[in-house]
């Protein structure tokens, strides 16, 4: 495959760095699209998007020359790498958009591609899986996103995402912003694989490395943090805030680090140890001390220059030796040295060993809970994190590469070199950060100042001191060790804990996936027998259950009001005694052409009715109806063989009906009550003939007034037809002759 | 139809023009006095009810002056149609305009209710002609 995808991205970080050194930052641009409505293309490129950008950019283009080695053997390469090209665009429109509809859309989109890119190999049905409960719990968090935004727009009046966070101390006495900001963190603890939503991310493992190294560490599931951290100057002063970001962050860190121990697929090892690093990233944002929005930045950057290289060695142990189980892995640095190298450069700022920028990093974070004042249990559960964290960086680097080399991995050769260079590149970039570090040291200053809102007065590479903070690393340190010594002892006892697995909540989300066809099913069933019946009976009974409902309501006129018709008593009486008997003649009569002939002296009695009641237009138009129903009706009847007769139950459809029959009476004569404006009327008799030349008042209407109404209802008239025709052939078909 | 009746044979063919002759009527009165298109239409579809139930679908459909579908189709361009006029001469669409050629009042309203009547006509028998058919193509 050739390499040209990669110059895409090397164009877009090119034009990046270039822009960073002529034009300072902040950059804003915008295409107005609808301004009466706030909509509009909002660009808003601060040192926070920078960052992010420099990280999609630039691992993008290693991604790209990654995958053009390690798809070589794939069927249609090209698939990947245009969803790649793809979700490249969506992250960089995320995370530079002001608009707050554009970055749903954005967020959207980035869920969207990462459907494809998980669920790549389609053959595989595991694959397939991951990728459709990544987009199940991705996207069910992205509408609660939408909804939180869309409050929070409401509440502040503006859909920029800037203006709403300089606005947030404004909105603390809203009594909606409880409800949009769980909403807005519903929306990002689903994309950064939060506890209890983690469970996706793990299993989005089943994507090629290129995919994992891009996607679920670097970049996409680090979106979550950044909306978090923008609007964390907004809110960090809410205690509902601060305490779920704090209270899930450490929970996500402290059960991630848990399941870490049960693994032996050395990328579902990783898969764990990214989420840990995500509940972290949580936490710190949470903190409200200013030292943490430097950690969160530092931390950010640096797990992604550590954790991108690590997906990809162990894409390339995985590549070699077909095998990424920690139980045969061992001793590859023999076969595999560059790859071993920069196993090691990455494990050792993942550890956060000196000379490494995981080492600065994790010095600024240390700080961070120091000034923090954190709750003394979460400060332990972190140090535990951090030992397993260490723990992991070793597994990774010290005991696939290191040992004795099995037998079988004897003639494993070194992956090419475009699979070779990219994970050297990035963790000795990580660790040029550290001798230079005036080289990212003011934009990461910056994008803290972002994060905080105000002054950061520690530089990052000044705070290397031997105060407590570097205490804490080195019992980090040594309990990592301890811990990766005692790796599979451990791994077999936390192994045992059933409890674990019985607790994890992708259990919970494997029941409901199985258990919602389940209810659909049983609710079919139940509800719909296909019985033209029961249907009615249930129709029937709904409308019933609604008209309860209402006059539960009140406002009802007890008694209700007669009407007065103004009819002559004869009239009324003769057509009232043969709608009465067409009906009762209906109820009673087996026959279906009796049956037929009754309902229409009813429809005849109606109209009659109307007849004497001064409407002949309706009277007419009902004479026609009735004739030409009951005509084609005994017609089609006399055509189809009766249905077989099953048993009804005769009692239950007599009280519904009478209920239906006086439940209508009931309404029609409360309608009769309301006040009437017989304004509309007078203005109709008045205006037919002398603005539309007629004196059929109804037709001037149907024809002139309303003619716009008229046009619709014959549209209608003319679909329905068009779209009974496949049905009524079907039927016909079935029927027989 | 297995019980014939040699009088409704003998008279339907006339009854069908009676009726579409009753339905132009209404039509034309409507404006001033009971009728109208969507009547019209309903007596139009009696007379072709009439027919396929005695004749047979296949006569009623070629006595149509169009495929039911097209009828109704037809009927709902002839009302699109009356509107456009009155767009063309800067008024509001469906404005009515009124005319006389030779002492005739003629306007854009007959040809709107018209269209009500065609649609009517075409739709309803599309739907008889597809419940009485033994098979066939489509309306």
């Amino acid at each position: 495959m050739t390499l040209w995808p990669a110059a895409l991205p090397l164009a877009a970080f090119s034009a990046l760095v270039l822009g960073l050194v002529l034009q300072p930052l902040p950059w804003a641009f915008g295409v107005p699209w609808v301004p009466s409505l706030q909509l509009g293309l909002d660009f808003y490129v601060d040192a926070l998007s920078v960052q992010f950008l420099l990280l999609i950019t630039g691992i993008g283009t290693l991604v790209l020359v990654y995958a053009s080695a390690y798809l070589a053997h794939e069927e249609n390469p090209g698939r990947l790498v245009g969803t790649l090209l793809l979700f490249m665009l969506a992250m960089v429109g995320a995370v530079t958009a002001d608009h707050l509809l554009l970055l749903f859309l954005f967020w959207e989109l980035t869920s969207i591609t990462s459907f494809f890119l998980v669920g790549f190999n389609h053959t595989d049905a595991a694959a397939r899986a991951a990728a459709r409960q990544a987009l199940f719990v991705t996207v069910a968090g992205g509408l609660a996103l939408l909804a939180g935004l869309i409050l929070l727009a409401q509440m502040s009046g503006t859909w920029s995402l800037r203006e709403v966070a300089a606005a947030g101390p404004q909105l603390a006495a809203d009594p909606r912003l409880p409800a949009a900001l769980v909403l807005v963190l519903l929306g990002c603890f689903t994309k950064s694989a939060q506890f209890p939503f983690h469970f996706w991310l793990p299993n989005a493992m089943s994507a090629p490395t290129p995919v994992s190294a891009f996607l679920h560490s670097a970049t996409m599931v680090k979106l979550g943090i950044y909306l978090l951290a923008r609007l964390d100057p907004a809110f960090n002063h809410l205690l509902l805030w601060e305490g779920l970001l704090i209270g899930v962050g450490t929970v996500t860190a402290v059960w991630a680090a848990l399941l870490t121990l049960r693994e032996r697929d050395l990328k579902r090892i990783l898969a764990r140890s990214t989420l840990s690093a995500l509940g972290t990233l949580t936490l710190l944002v949470g903190l409200p001390s200013e030292q943490a929005g430097l950690a969160v930045i530092a931390f950010l950057f640096a797990h992604a220059l550590y954790k991108a290289p690590l997906f990809f060695i162990a894409g390339n142990v995985d590549h070699a030796t077909g095998s990424r189980s920690l139980d045969c892995l061992s001793g590859l640095r023999r076969r595999m040295p560059w790859t071993a190298a920069a196993a090691v450069l990455a494990a050792a700022s993942m550890a956060g060993l000196p000379l490494s920028f995981g080492y600065l990093a994790k010095d600024v974070v240390s700080a961070a809970k120091a000034a923090g004042d954190l709750v003394l249990v979460a400060g332990y559960a972190l140090l535990f994190v951090n030992a397993v964290a260490v723990a992991v960086a070793a597994v990774a680097a010290i005991r696939v590469f290191w040992g004795p080399l099995p037998a079988q991995y004897a003639a494993v050769r070194e992956v090419p070199w475009r699979m070779r260079l990219p994970p050297l590149l990035i963790a000795a970039l990580a660790l040029e950060f550290e001798f230079l570090p005036n080289w990212v040291d003011p934009l990461l200053m910056e994008a803290a100042r972002v994060v905080v809102r105000g002054e950061v007065a520690v530089p990052l590479a000044s705070t290397h001191s031997f105060g407590t903070a570097l205490t804490a690393a080195e019992i980090t340190l040594v309990v990592g060790l301890l811990l990766f010594l005692f790796w599979e002892p451990l791994h077999r006892v936390v192994g045992r804990w059933e409890w674990v697995s019985r607790f994890d909540p992708g259990s919970g989300y494997e029941r409901l996936i199985t258990g919602l066809p389940r209810l659909a099913a049983g609710h079919t069933r139940a509800l719909q027998d296909g019985r033209g019946s029961a249907y009615l009976r249930r129709s029937v009974g709904a409308l019933l259950l609604a008209g309860l409902a209402a006059v539960g309501f009140g406002g009802y006129a007890w008694p209700p009001p007669l009407p007065a018709t103004g009819l002559h008593p004869l009239a009324l009486g003769g057509a009232a005694a043969l709608i009465a008997g067409g009906a009762l003649a209906a109820a009673f009569l087996r026959r279906r052409l009796a049956l037929l002939l009754a309902v229409g002296l009813v429809g005849y009695a109606s109209a009659v009715l109307f007849l004497f009641a001064g409407a002949p237009d309706v009277a007419f138009t009902q004479f026609v109806v009735e004739t030409a129903l009951v005509v084609v009706a005994s017609a089609v009847l006399y055509r189809y063989a009766p249905a077989p007769r099953c048993p009804e139950p005769v009692l239950r459809n007599a009280l519904l009906a009478a209920a239906a029959g006086l439940g209508t009476l009931w309404l029609l004569l409360q309608m009769f009550a309301l006040p009437a404006s017989g304004e509309l009327p007078r203005w109709f008799a008045e205006h037919s003939l002398v603005e539309a030349y007629g004196r059929n008042v109804v037709n001037v209407i149907l024809v002139d007034f309303r003619a716009l109404d008229t046009l619709g209802e014959i549209s209608v008239v003319l679909f329905s037809a068009v779209a009974a025709w496949p049905l009524l052939r079907r039927l016909r078909r079935g029927a027989g002759p | 139809m297995s019980a014939r009746s040699p009088l409704l044979e003998q008279t339907a063919g006339g009854l069908y023009w009676l009726l579409l002759a009753a339905s132009l009527w209404l039509l034309l009165r409507g404006h001033n006095a009971p009728g109208g298109g969507f009547i019209a239409g309903l007596v139009a579809v009696a007379g072709s009810a009439l027919l396929a139930i005695v004749h047979g679908v296949e006569r009623a459909r070629r006595r149509l002056p169009l495929a039911p579908a097209a009828l109704a189709a037809a009927g709902v361009l002839m009302a699109l149609a009356s509107g456009l006029p009155a767009v063309l001469s800067g008024q509001p669409f469906l404005t009515h305009l009124w005319g006389s050629i030779a002492g005739l009042k003629l306007s854009t309203v007959l040809v709107f209710d018209l269209g009500v009547l065609c649609a009517v006509w075409g739709a309803f028998s599309a739907y008889l002609f597809a419940l009485l058919a033994d098979g066939g193509d489509a309306p």
